[in-house]
């Protein structure tokens, strides 16, 4: 273990600090941990990291100061604005993961990637069918089930490229020659790892994994004309996303389902529908008893040009809003988001209306392994303590182990 | 001096709107006039040419969402930092 100490060219104090540490992890794979640096004030004035193995520090310096001075110290420093914060006094666990591995009711496959067995996947269906039930009820939805790979086109022209490249997962495949498949397979059949010979044979790299639902609905739709001027569109599929870090728990994985739907209309239609949509999830969540919040928030843009400005915009205009529930004690996770994109996809897309104008959108998602994971973590895995709604639809779902809480 | 004020905010404003120059109380981020980015380039601009610090608690967006709330503003914050 390696430790270093990266000093920042000024302190970087307030709203900033948030904003610094979600990035510490994405300056360099090689950091494997980290801690804030106080200085004078209230600031902070360097950050010291860790790293498995020796690196370059003034490099890794060099990176960090890059990325304070493009993206962190540039955003405007919105306050923190709270929308909602629930009456329910339910304190979660801090060893629920402990519990269910122990259980057998989750398995670790590898980093960000766990298999849910029952009761917890029988929670994780009840969930959605309870989203889904808003869906149907509040927006007569059409639903679609998509494949799960997406052309990398439709993340190409959304500008997800550029704004999240830290999360891209690309699906390649082998490029189409016998001479190709000949040297592979021969390759391969002597060595015991195959990764490092794989990339340069590939091609051409036009499918990706999702990071959510909403890319397939844009693309979709991309170079329609709709006829109806307000579309609701609903899905739930696989989601992907490389992250820095993940948690040794359902809290950030690589691999998890998202449900999400997508309003494409008018101004005035895709906002009011992204609130109806919020007040209605908080309702669920009261009528579940779950303790948690609903605030304003940002989405993880990183390393583009705009970034800054992206960050500070959307905190400013309220274009996203997110859903945390508590899993351990001072502890929450994002398992919703209720996204405003003004006519960002509808121009990216070329998605227009009966009247020939350009789209507005939103959608609202839902991390359902994060879901299930903050009821598990507020009223354990024993469905009988669970709240009614959700009892009622886990009846004859298998009980393995107590998980009382 | 408010018309001064409000000459210069419309001035800039209708240089950025995609729909013509805005009335005065047209709220130009509910209307797609903007792109959401704009509104970090009016905070920004409105510090500068007016030599004001637009503190946190002040990054709201109803103090920016019209020509008038920005006059408004603008005025509040000269009126806060002049001399007793």
């Amino acid at each position: 273990m390696h430790s270093y100490r990266l000093a920042l060219d000024e302190p970087v104090a307030g709203a900033h600090l948030d904003e610094l540490s979600r990035r510490v992890h994405y300056i360099s794979e090689a950091i494997i941990g980290f801690r804030l640096v106080p200085g004078a004030g209230d600031g902070v004035e360097a950050v010291e990291v860790t790293t498995d193995h020796p690196v370059d520090a003034e490099a890794l310096g060099k990176k960090l100061r890059y990325v304070v001075d493009t993206e962190v110290r540039p955003q405007l420093h919105t306050p923190p604005k709270v929308l909602w914060r629930s009456t329910a006094d339910r304190t979660p666990h801090g060893d629920t993961f402990a519990g269910l591995l122990a259980d057998g009711v989750v398995h670790e496959i590898g980093p960000g990637q766990v298999a849910l067995g029952a009761p917890a996947l029988a929670a994780l269906d009840a969930l959605d069918g309870l989203l889904r039930d808003i869906i149907r009820e509040e927006f007569g939805a059409r639903e679609y089930r998509y494949p799960t790979l997406l052309p990398v086109t439709a993340l190409h022209r959304s500008g997800y490229l550029s704004s999240f490249p830290q999360h891209m997962m690309f699906a390649a495949r082998l490029n189409g020659d016998v001479d190709t498949y000949r040297a592979f397979a021969e390759e391969v059949g002597a060595r015991e790892t195959v990764g490092d010979r794989v990339l340069h044979r590939c091609a051409p790299v036009d499918r990706c994994l999702p990071p959510t639902m909403c890319y397939h609905t844009f693309d979709q739709f991309a170079g329609a004309t709709l006829p109806d001027e307000n579309t609701v569109v609903t899905a739930k599929g696989g989601s992907f996303r490389h992250e820095s870090r993940y948690h040794r728990t359902l809290e950030r994985l690589s691999d998890f389902t998202i449900r999400e739907t997508v309003f494409l209309g008018t101004a005035d239609f895709v906002r009011e529908a992204r609130d109806r949509f919020r007040r209605r999830a908080v309702e669920l969540v009261e009528q579940l008893g779950l303790a948690g919040r609903c605030e304003v928030a940002s989405d993880p843009f990183f390393a583009g040009a705009a970034t800054a400005a992206q960050v500070s915009s959307q905190r400013l205009l309220e274009l996203k809003h997110e859903l945390h529930l508590d899993v351990a004690p001072g502890d929450s996770i994002s398992i919703g988001s209720f996204n405003l994109h003004e006519k960002h996809f509808g121009d990216a897309f070329g998605i227009k209306g009966p009247d020939g104008a350009t789209v507005y959108s939103a959608c609202v998602g839902f991390g359902l392994e994060r879901f299930t994971y903050a009821v598990l973590c507020q009223y354990g895995w024993d469905v009988a303590d669970w709240p009614a709604p959700l009892a009622e639809r886990c009846a004859t779902t298998p009980q393995p182990g107590k998980g009382k809480r | 001096m408010t018309d001064d004020i409000a000459k210069t905010v419309r001035s800039f404003i209708g240089e950025h709107v995609q729909d013509g120059e805005p009335g005065d109380d047209h709220d130009i981020f509910a209307t797609g006039s903007v792109s959401s980015l704009f509104a970090v380039q009016l905070v920004m601009w409105v510090e500068r040419t007016f030599g004001i610090a637009v503190h946190p608690t002040d990054l709201d967006i109803e103090n920016f969402r019209t020509v008038n709330h920005v006059v408004r503003f603008v005025e509040s914050r000269r009126a806060a930092a002049a001399p007793a």
